[in-house]
């Protein structure tokens, strides 16, 4: 493809990516090296690197670090496994697969602030699962700070596992079927046909459901607010949440912005074999 | 993989299934039990699985005039809506290209929905329903064309240039939605478009590019190229090329990123909510029955929650077969 022609097709995507992402990616690089609040919002003082400096002295923001990363490690395997277990028993039937992956996309499809609502009244005083936890094992369920990071995590749990199923179902689908075709012949087991061939071509949609949810874990927000309904005592501050808080609460717009800043680094640090893969990929001459 | 034929171990797949789409599901059953009770039935101390059932709910969420009016109209809407979704679901039989129905269906659902409030007194809620629409078809429209374009673009063009582009494109994905919220609002002040569609749209779709182009990239990726070299030693130019040969081929993929866009879409809370002013969406209507101890919140709460996510759902679970067929043809590869 010519220079031109690549122009023209790619111009109007990052004419209007740059036109209107630019000016908040510099806005927070911009305002993280000042000392501004919602007092000094037109004469922002200059500060260096005094706010990331704050932050990471900040054992406020050490301890939301900890909880998303005990987030990211609890809930992105617990998704993977289980999407990979549904994925694996949808793939067993044919009969009313519509119907369960209909069923599944609900959970995932559902507007975010209305789909922890509705899971936070399921547990709630008088809700099903409240109640049923009370009759059945005579247990009594109060929001603290060890039930509301496990409800937290177990509602990423609900909402996400349905992608990863229906991510690795699809790719189930297209499992090469000469290697299937030979390990039947060889007598090898459905453990060992999952193991030598299904496993290995799902690897890079491990990586792509991999990648998709710690990004989005990393910045896990609307179940935070809703689920702990802005109460501190829970414990279970998300770095979105914090970073929320020093905005709004704190009016601390400049560490906030140095808070964001340091997100999408860290995002990135995540992200580099992923971007190494896609730069071979774009410079080979083909 | 082998299907195992033994009944026992079978019996156990369906119902491990059948438990998972309970858990699945269970939470918005209960929404929708909810949003047909009373207050005093929701606000129950042990949950009521019966009671008896009200409309009140929807009504008070939905029109400014009494249901007993009402009805005649209801009546013929529910007999619009089910002969367009008829008409849809035979296209196959319909002596016509199959995506002309759709649209023709589609096209005269949006008059009903822009006439109704001419014959009957709608809440506000009917307004935020509008608003969404217009906003995510919007957004769709726009993010799906300059996506292909640029996806197509970088899937074709190996330099270094698009590898800084999709790098870029990465760092403004990865940025907290809190960091826009400051400059979006000022862009909107500055240029006199705050609280209009126009400026929610395009916002969304500078939002979603990143996911767009980098999605509809890796499909494109997939396509070889003498499939196109073909059509333009036939004397195509790119662009024609590229709409009548690639695209079409394209479709399962392009489905695919459109649903999640237009999930992304929908869904928005955040940017809708600071953009707009009396123009809201669904998703910033909800939020006003969240707050407060009045009890008739959790009633109304769950009707508008299930107006919200019917719409969405009835539309992902209709497109569902292309959805993994898309995901299924390697878009997910990268």
């Amino acid at each position: 493809m010519k220079r031109g022609a690549f122009a023209a097709f790619v111009g109007p995507s990052v004419f209007i990516m740059l036109a209107l992402m630019t000016l908040p990616l510099l806005a927070s690089i911009f305002l993280g090296l000042h000392y501004i609040t919602f007092r000094n919002l037109d004469e922002p003082v200059w500060v260096g690197f005094q706010n990331y400096q704050e932050v990471l002295a900040d054992p406020e923001f050490w301890d939301s670090l900890e909880f998303t990363l005990l987030f990211i490690l609890a809930a992105v395997p617990a998704r993977v496994i289980l999407g990979l277990l549904f994925a694996l028993l949808l793939d067993q039937i044919t009969r009313m697969r519509g119907l369960f992956i209909a069923a599944a996309l609900v959970p995932f499809v559902m507007t975010p602030v209305v789909g922890t609502l509705i899971f936070r009244d399921m547990f709630d005083r008088g809700g099903p699962y409240w109640y049923w936890m009370q009759q059945l094992f005579d247990y009594r369920l109060f929001m603290n700070s060890t039930t509301v990071p496990l409800l937290i995590i177990f509602h990423s749990i609900w909402t996400a596992t349905p992608f990863a199923m229906i991510v690795l179902f699809a790719g189930l689908q297209t499992l090469p079927q000469e290697s299937l075709e030979a390990a039947r012949v060889d007598g090898a087991s459905w453990f060992r046909q999952l193991w030598h061939v299904a496993i290995p071509h799902l690897r890079s949609l491990f990586v792509f459901i991999g990648l998709i949810s710690i990004m989005d874990s990393y910045r896990v927000f609307d179940s935070v607010f809703v689920l702990t309904q802005q109460n501190p005592i829970f414990d279970s501050e998300t770095i979105m949440y914090y970073n929320f808080q020093v905005a709004l609460s704190f009016g601390r717009l400049g560490k906030a912005n140095a808070m964001s800043v340091l997100t999408v680094i860290g995002i990135f640090v995540v992200l580099i074999p992923f971007l190494v893969m896609t730069y071979r990929e774009q410079t080979e001459e083909s | 993989m082998t299907r195992t034929s033994n009944p026992f171990a079978r019996l156990l797949i369906y119902v491990a299934l059948a438990f998972f789409t309970v858990y699945n599901v269970l939470p918005f059953c209960w929404t929708i039990l909810n949003s047909i009770k009373l207050p005093k039935d929701a606000n129950a101390r042990a949950p009521r699985f019966v009671f008896s059932p009200t409309g009140e709910n929807y009504s008070e969420l939905w029109l400014n005039m009494s249901p007993q009016d009402f009805a005649p109209y209801g009546l013929l809407l529910v007999v619009i809506i089910f002969v367009l979704f008829v008409i849809g679901l035979s296209a196959k039989r319909i002596p016509a290209p199959d995506s002309l129905v759709y649209i023709g269906c589609i096209f005269a659902g949006v008059l009903v929905a822009l006439w109704l409030p001419e014959v009957v007194n709608t809440a506000e809620f009917y307004d935020y329903l509008i608003n969404s629409v217009i906003v995510t078809m919007g957004t769709l429209c726009i993010s799906l064309t300059i996506g292909a374009l640029a996806g197509y673009g970088l899937a074709r063009f190996r330099h270094v240039i698009s590898v800084y582009i999709l790098v870029i494109a990465l760092a403004f994905r990865s940025l907290p939605s809190l960091a826009l919220v400051l400059p979006f609002y000022y862009l909107g002040q500055l240029s006199g478009l705050y609280d209009t569609h126009i400026l929610l749209i395009f916002c969304l779709v500078a939002v979603n590019q990143p996911f767009t182009i980098w999605m509809l990239r890796s499909f494109f990726m997939e396509i070889p190229r003498e499939i196109e070299e073909a059509a333009m030693i036939d004397g195509a130019g790119r662009l024609r090329s590229f709409v009548s040969v690639i695209v079409p081929i394209m479709w399962p993929g392009i489905i695919t990123t459109g649903l999640f866009t237009l999930l992304l879409a929908y869904n928005d809370f955040l940017l809708a909510r600071i953009l707009t002013q009396i123009n809201w969406t669904l998703p910033v209507g909800i939020a006003q029955f969240t707050g407060g101890e009045d009890p008739g919140h959790v009633t109304l709460a769950a009707a508008a929650s299930v107006s919200t996510t019917l719409p969405i759902l009835v539309v992902i679970i209709f497109f569902q077969k292309y959805l993994i067929r898309g995901l299924a043809s390697g878009a997910v590869k990268g």
